[in-house]
């Protein structure tokens, strides 16, 4: 008697794991995906007035585009704007944000590593975990509160200026520290610090230890044994930091409008403005598919730089 | 000692860190309208003026509702991708994770105009309703990053130790998985209300005509002169966030420690 | 305590018909055809990938099979899950619940159980005074070492009073003595309680020592179902007698072949008769050779003459264990030096590197492979 396949309490594996998954992917699907795809396809849109008019069109990327009005059921032109890579605003502010992105991320990553380092290295194992929550809960604590005290900090009253004052190191308060992209690095570096350290503890966590005693034992220096042993076996969490840091930062908000000044302004700013204040949504859509599409850019770029570290890294 | 450099570094670092948050209590209590140094004597007044803003209170009351409603929805949603993906072999499964943590490292602003382009789009007005479905995508990694940990750590063979015993599969989890994730659980969802009750952008895009704390927060940073009662209110906020975090932090070692797992992947 | 089922002595508990399981394009197990006694200690052994842990966990019912037939005490189990299958299992990890007690881990599997709280709790006590832990049912489940951990889980299965209990690797995650320890216990509580074991294992010698019966396996199939002694000493293949205790083969000439006797030549024993039963039946790849274990050679020491065969030889290499002396030796004539096992009496010599000797062999010792 040939008996097929039977169901047993598992199922099959593939269609019990896909039914769990469900309810979770389709939310990701209807609410993530599907909005993402909707804002590629608006930025080929035509702009009316409180409507997208379905009319295809490359304008709002480059050359010259025009908003549409209804004026007594007729659709009129009404303004014209440029396309985002013809735009020479929002080709400063992508430019802008990409360079603050990056040195952003070439600070708070440069930064980090001794901290995470410390921690996986020199701290005892039952005392990790404090430390690692003492150094995510800033993370945690109210953002937008978080931006202001900067600007408290980096202003003409803070305790920088008040102390170089009192010291009598400067007569004047320093200005050229807020309302420009100082600011803006700053404020950021402090926002995603946690972002940074913890993906590099982790790669510096799996590195068995014996790895480093056997650097030595072949008559290495501490040095040559930190960049010839270590640091390539942490690179694939240095590179997740990189990465996990460098892509919200190009479009984070609150702190270019908070202490960035007129200078400082991000390409966020710009995406906020066309899409609450002007109403153009095909506009805005372009200009947050642009910057995505650069961002991605670059984030393969370096992958690709980076890819002997990352070969023979799957699990 | 022991990595001495890099010890009195990462103190600093800390220090780093705390500035701001060491700063806030200070201006909260210091008795002038302007924040700056120096300081100009001690005073509750901020946070007795915190008590006539009705404007306030209905922001808080949005933000409660938002955060319970999205903690709750980002946890249920959680445990069900946590367990598939910590269970099962199943096909797109890794194209299906890297959607749903996506929002971990997208810009926010970028979710929030797509989302509002397709509530726009499908003609649904802008309510707290719409703030919720933007926190639960937000919220969702978290809740599965803490999650995974506490479903990796449970070994499979406890469920099928059940079957074996004579129960069925719903009875073996209420029996046997659910007591062993419960303290993941309780972590995620005081970890997802934390950060539902901090999240500006989803709000200041989705919230149409209400208003959320922060979304509060960010409108009154214009009044220089309200920017004390600010201050207080955020003292209270860090000081609520810092104990929501604990508890947290305490739950989920406490998951960990049952299921013999180890205690150090921090939150993410 | 007495098992809901009659245990005489021949009754078939568990049958397998040409069972085969295929993980995608995986064929895991390849045409299983067994049978498994009421009341016997029955063990899988078998390198690991061998599919025997596969195999027992199609019996608990936590594998389906592709196709063929796994029967149960006479009913098949193709529709049956494992939570209604007359089987427990001892894990290898022992999945004992960390969130319970002792006892609540024991007493887990009595929850729909309609006896009296009472009557349950001294079901417990008793399940857990069998296994060597009485008094200890309020700890926690997390505090017990390797050991506690393998008794509650035992005690868990145990007091179901299944028809077979399974053991997937029960003892390997102990230290040397406390496995020696637990593989006695285990074989008097199996005596004690009369239930059918079967224990998954890769480590020969604990089969040996426990089992009525054991089916190796290599690669997804059953190459030999015997007793442990049958074995040890008639190995039915090169594989077999590799994988079990040491087995040293000397190239060997098939001269002939009658009624089943074979008469065989081989340098060092010279030409000699071998029966049937001798003979394995799997046929090999590298010609003919002749097998034995280290023990059955014996070296004759002045004036000791052997009571069947001898042959000379010289010794090339010397280990000394103690209680043992292994010799690696070259028979005359042969260039492969064999490994011999002396046990050491007082007052008799090691001998030294490069002595001559003569040693003492019967041919009834002697298996052929061909």
């Amino acid at each position: 008697m040939q008996s097929k396949p039977k169901v047993r309490f598992r199922g099959s594996e593939a269609a019990n794991g896909l039914l769990m998954i469900s309810p979770t992917a389709i939310y990701a699907i209807l609410l993530l995906a599907a909005p993402l795809g909707m804002i590629l396809v608006y930025s080929f849109m035509t702009d009316g007035y409180l409507q997208i008019i379905p009319k295809f069109q490359l304008c709002n990327y480059f050359g010259e585009c025009h908003s549409y009005k209804d004026v007594n059921g007729v659709l009129t032109e009404s303004q014209t704007y440029k396309g985002v890579w013809s735009d020479p605003l929002a080709l400063t502010l992508m430019w802008r944000s990409l360079m603050i992105s990056m040195v952003v991320t070439a600070v708070t990553v440069l930064l980090a590593f001794p901290v995470a380092y410390y921690v996986s290295f020199y701290v005892a194992p039952s005392k990790k975990s404090l430390w690692l929550f003492l150094i995510t809960i800033p993370f945690w604590t109210s953002y937008l509160i978080r931006v202001f005290l900067w600007k408290v900090i980096l202003g003409t009253g803070g305790p920088i200026n008040f102390g170089l004052l009192e010291i009598g190191l400067i007569q004047e308060p320093i200005t050229w520290l807020l309302y420009n992209v100082n600011s803006v690095v700053i404020t950021l570096a402090h926002a995603y610090a946690p972002f940074a350290i913890l993906p590099i503890f982790v790669s510096l966590e799996k590195i068995d230890r014996s790895f480093l005693e056997a650097g030595r034992d072949l008559g290495e220096s501490p040095f040559m044994t930190f960049w010839r042993v270590t640091l390539p076996l942490a690179m694939p969490g240095v590179i997740s930091s990189v990465l996990i840091v460098f892509i919200p930062t190009i479009g984070d908000y609150v702190t270019p409008s908070l202490v960035g000044g007129p200078e400082g302004k991000m390409v966020a700013n710009l995406v906020e403005l066309n899409y609450k204040k002007l109403d153009n949504y095909p506009l805005g859509s372009a200009l947050a598919v642009s910057s995505m599409a650069l961002v991605m850019a670059v984030s393969l770029l370096f992958l690709f730089l980076n890819r002997r570290f990352l070969r023979g890294n799957k699990r | 000692m022991k990595g001495g450099w890099f010890r009195g570094y990462t103190i600093f670092y800390l220090i780093f860190l705390y500035a701001p948050i060491v700063l806030l209590p200070i201006f909260a209590f210091n008795n002038a309208t302007t924040i700056a140094f120096p300081l100009n004597g001690f005073t509750t007044i901020w946070f007795s003026k915190l008590w006539d803003d009705p404007a306030l209170h209905q922001a808080l009351k949005n933000s409660l509702i938002i955060g319970c409603s999205a903690a709750v929805i980002s946890t249920c949603l959680g445990v069900f991708a946590s367990r598939a993906s910590s269970r099962y072999a199943f096909p797109f499964k890794t194209p299906l994770m890297g959607l749903i943590m996506l929002p971990l490292v997208m810009p926010d602003i970028i979710l929030a105009v797509a989302l509002l382009t397709v509530l726009l789009g499908i003609g649904m007005p802008l309510s707290l309703f719409t703030v919720i479905l933007g926190h639960v995508l937000v919220c969702t990694p978290f809740s599965i990053a803490i999650l995974s940990a506490a479903f990796q750590s449970l070994d499979q063979s406890l469920e099928e130790a059940a079957y074996d015993l004579g129960e069925t599969p719903i009875s073996a989890f209420r029996l046997v998985i659910l007591p062993l994730v419960l303290p993941g659980i309780i972590s995620s969802l005081l970890i997802t209300f934390t950060i539902s009750l901090d999240e500006f952008i989803m709000a200041f895009f989705l919230a149409g005509n209400e208003n959320t704390l922060p979304v509060y927060i960010f409108g009154q940073f214009r009044f220089p002169q309200n920017v004390p009662v600010i201050l207080a209110l955020g003292t209270i906020l860090v000081c609520l966030s810092i104990a929501l975090l604990a508890t947290a932090e305490y739950f989920r070692r406490r998951g960990l420690a049952k299921t013999g797992g180890k205690g150090t992947g921090g939150f993410l | 305590m007495t098992s809901e089922t009659s245990t005489a002595a021949d009754q078939t508990m568990i049958e397998f018909k040409d069972v085969h399981k295929y993980y995608g394009d995986y064929h895991a197990l390849r045409g299983i055809t067994a049978t498994i006694k009421a009341g016997e200690f029955f063990s899988l052994l078998g390198p690991s990938g061998c599919g025997k842990t596969t195999l027992l966990r199609t019996i608990a019912g936590f594998e389906g099979i592709s196709s063929g037939v796994v029967m149960i005490d006479g009913k098949d189990m193709a529709n049956v899950p494992a939570n209604v299958r007359p089987t427990n299992m001892v894990f290898q990890s022992y999945a004992i619940f960390p969130h319970l007690t002792v006892e609540q881990n024991v007493g887990f599997g009595l929850r729909k159980d309609p006896r009296s709280a009472a009557e349950k709790a001294k079901a417990v006590a008793e399940a857990l005074e069998m296994v060597g832990l009485k008094g200890y049912g309020a700890r926690a489940a997390h505090a017990l070492s390797g050991g506690q951990r393998q008794r509650v889980a035992l005690a868990r299965a145990l007091i179901l009073k299944p028809k077979v209990l399974l053991l997937d690797e029960p003892l390997s995650a102990l230290d040397k003595k406390m496995r020696e320890q637990m593989q006695m216990e285990l074989i008097k509580l199996q005596r004690q309680v009369g239930i059918t074991f079967i224990l998954v294992t890769h480590d020969q010698e604990e089969a040996l020592v426990m089992s009525d019966r054991i089916a190796v396996m290599f690669e997804g199939e059953i190459v030999q179902l015997a007793d442990p002694e049958t074995l040890y000493r008639r190995p039915n293949s090169r594989k077999v007698a590799d994988f079990i205790g040491t087995m040293n083969f000397l190239p060997a000439d098939i001269l002939s072949e009658v009624e089943g006797k074979v008469e065989v030549e081989a340098k060092g024993f010279g030409r000699l008769t071998l029966d049937a039963e001798q003979v394995s039946v799997a046929p090999g790849s590298s010609g003919a050779s002749i097998g034995f274990r280290p023990e059955t050679l014996t070296i004759l020491f002045d004036g000791q003459t052997a009571t069947d065969r001898e042959s000379k030889a010289e010794v090339v290499e010397v280990v000394y264990y103690g209680d043992m002396t292994y010799y690696d030796i070259k028979l005359e004539g042969t260039t492969e030096p064999m490994r011999l096992s002396m046990r050491n009496v007082f007052g008799r010599p090691v001998l030294d590197i490069g002595t001559q000797t003569r040693v003492a062999w019967s041919p009834g010792a002697l298996v052929l492979f061909r």
